[in-house]
């Protein structure tokens, strides 16, 4: 980091000279890859991280860690990033995070001035990268961002007298916040670079542009001993555990209303009569153990956005909304007619979900056969 | 081997499941509501305690929190941790988590040699999982998050955390920041002895003090400057209702199952993402 941007001793009365708090720094997007595979939430940054720096005329940085990374920069230039630097070693190969973390750090404290705004995605890895150097920079950092923007803040709080003033282009990270119905806007502007995790599936990325220009610079990995305390030994990916549920075009959810884990065997049957579907599953059934935490959906897990959404004995809690509010169609089936996911589902049924979702598969099943037959007596 | 020293951090949360304490406009008041044990501290403190005991040491708990926060701190006791620290200071509050992984940090240091941390992967009142990498970033530690399965061999730390679309088997040694899954085993129910013996010593509060100890920032030297509202960088500007997505739902409501499965599947085009019959 260049010099801390701290303020000095200012009477509280007198508003600051804001132009040192928001000096020009560009944005920053943190890519992600793994083993050299792209992942989609780099794209969904670039195109948040474009609006942000079109609204402050600034430029969109991209980094790329990684090892043989093949045509990932220029992609990265495609989708809207002005300049990528690329760290690429041997030892970067997989991620880890303190060799990822000497990277960062030593690339943000390289640049003449640090960015406005640094993104990263709310992945696994993101949510272990972003706070090592938030905490390297004493710099603020929001979680799992579900909108992001750009604009002025008055703080007239006098329990810090220092940080009073007007601030104009300040990084506004806007999340649910808990148990309630609410959104947050977070804001640290006192101190660059304003850091959020974005979470995967909810921004939205640019049509690529292949003509676009931009610039790839390589930057220099320099690892010391301790970085490389921790070893990966193995890098194991889940290739034939059935459709990603970030993927699916048919997400079957199930949640406390369900009674018992076992409730879930009948998911998976209501599942498995959809092409390209999976499961999906409440954050407290999976506090219970009822289903393994990568089914989850809604904000501490996955944000889906399938065509078609059943959730089945959820009751809808802003948490899981977050996750699926933006599936295409979703029906919901809780036994209570007061239920918060009927606020917004677009179908509902109010009824056992023992009841009504055996009687569904029954009837999908028996209409698929008869619609084969319609099909065929309406060619003829 | 003298068995290794254990530390996990604990956090006491407001409890989303009980009615008690939510207004009726959805927001909470923490004064009314319940309170429990972060549920995803649970399963650091299964890895804290299993640790314990199939490579043998010693757990300390640690919290950060109101007074009432001791009630967690007992029920780590219960379950078999040997010592506690709340931290508790009015000076805390409104800390953010980069001020809230300062004030842990120096309760750390307080708390003494350590080999292995465990936290919960998050908070249920916050959501963010910075605490523990940030922590680690204090401590000059390397870490392990999303972990699901740990052990030590050898005095290494071997374990399997997850990453996008799979997992990752990694090696390390210690000392060590994990913070742990909840596709970890969940908490052991607590003995019954455990239990009786922290009931007994709940009535003897002098003798409790031998266990669970409350300190402040005087006492583990923290800059109260780095803490609470001034220590933190980030504020929450402001907040905004969450608008009611149409309210347009078509509602199914008091036929016969058949009745209303029929008329959804009419209605929604689902059939579009059948299978194919083969």
């Amino acid at each position: 980091m260049s010099e801390e941007t701290k303020p000095q001793e200012t009477p509280a009365e007198t508003p600051l000279d804001v132009s040192q708090f928001c000096p020009k720094g560009d944005v920053l997007v943190v890519a992600e890859n793994i083993l050299g595979e792209l992942q989609p939430v780099s794209l969904e940054l670039l195109g948040a991280g474009r609006i942000l720096a079109d609204k402050m005329e600034r430029n969109l940085l991209c980094l790329v860690m990684g090892h043989e990374v093949g045509d990932i920069p220029q992609k990265m230039i495609e989708y809207g990033a002005d300049t990528v630097y690329v760290a690429d070693h041997e030892e970067l190969k997989n991620y880890r995070t303190l060799p990822y973390r000497r990277v960062l750090c030593d690339f943000l404290e390289s640049l003449p001035e640090p960015p406005h705004t640094t993104l990263l995605g709310s992945t696994t890895t993101g949510r272990d990268l972003a706070p090592r150097i938030a905490a390297h920079f004493d710099t603020g950092l929001t979680a799992d961002c579900t909108e992001l923007d750009i604009g002025p803040y008055e703080h007239k709080s006098k329990v810090d007298p220092t940080k009073i003033g007007l601030y104009p282009n300040c990084l506004y990270a806007i999340r649910p916040s808990f148990g309630e119905s609410l959104k947050a806007r977070i804001l640290g502007p006192w101190k660059n670079p304003q850091m959020a995790t974005t979470r995967p599936g909810v921004m939205i990325p640019n049509a690529p542009d292949a003509d676009k220009k931009g610039e790839i610079i390589k930057i220099p990995v320099n690892l010391k001993d301790e970085d490389c305390r921790l070893v990966v030994e193995e890098t194991i990916r889940e290739i034939s555990k059935g459709i990603k549920l970030t993927e699916a075009d048919v997400v079957v959810a199930g949640g406390y209303g369900l009674g018992t884990g076992e409730g879930f065997e009948l998911i998976k049957k209501l599942a498995a009569c959809f092409e390209n579907s999976a499961v999906g599953a409440s954050r407290k059934v999976v506090d219970l153990g009822w289903i393994p935490y990568q089914h989850q959906v809604g904000q501490t897990g996955k944000t889906v956005r399938p065509k078609l959404y059943i959730a089945c004995g959820i009751s809808g809690a802003i948490q899981h909304r977050v996750g699926m509010s933006k599936s295409h169609m979703i029906i919901a089936i809780n036994k209570d007619p007061d239920a918060a996911i009927f606020k917004f589902a677009h179908h509902g049924i109010v009824g056992d979900c023992y009841q009504i979702i055996p009687e569904m598969i029954k009837q999908l099943t028996e209409n698929t056969v008869k619609r084969e037959v319609e099909a065929v007596v309406g060619t003829h | 081997m003298s068995g290794y020293n254990i530390f996990v951090l604990v956090k006491q949360v407001p409890d989303q499941g009980s009615k008690a304490g939510i207004n009726p406009d959805g927001t909470i008041d923490r004064a009314k509501a319940k309170r429990m044990l972060n549920p995803f501290d649970r399963y650091a403190l299964q890895a804290a305690l299993h640790t314990k005991k199939a490579y043998g040491g010693t757990v300390t708990a640690i919290s950060m929190g109101p007074p009432p926060a001791v009630e967690i701190l007992m029920e780590a006791l219960e379950h078999g941790v040997d010592r506690g620290f709340l931290l508790s200071d009015r000076r805390l509050a409104a800390s953010d988590t980069l001020a809230t992984a300062y004030a842990l940090y120096k309760t750390v240091l307080h708390a003494g040699k350590f080999d292995i941390i465990f936290c919960g992967l998050q908070t249920t009142d916050g959501d963010t999982a910075q605490v523990g990498p940030q922590l680690a970033e204090r401590l000059d530690l390397p870490q392990i998050t999303y972990c699901e399965d740990f052990g030590i061999e050898n005095g290494k730390v071997h374990a399997r955390r997850i990453i996008e679309g799979g997992i990752q088997k990694v090696v390390t040694e210690m000392p060590v920041l994990v913070t742990v899954a909840n596709s970890y085993h969940p908490l052991e129910y607590k003995s019954f002895r455990g239990a009786w013996r922290v009931q007994q010593l709940a009535r003897r509060q002098e003798e409790l003090k031998q266990y669970i100890q409350t300190i402040d920032l005087d006492l583990i030297g923290a800059d109260a400057e780095r803490c609470g509202l001034k220590g933190s960088p980030t504020i929450v500007a402001w907040t905004e209702k969450v608008g009611e997505i149409g309210g347009s739902c078509t509602m199914h409501e008091g036929h016969s199952p058949d009745e209303m499965v029929h008329e959804i599947i009419k209605n929604t085009g689902v059939r579009e993402y059948l299978v194919a019959n083969k």
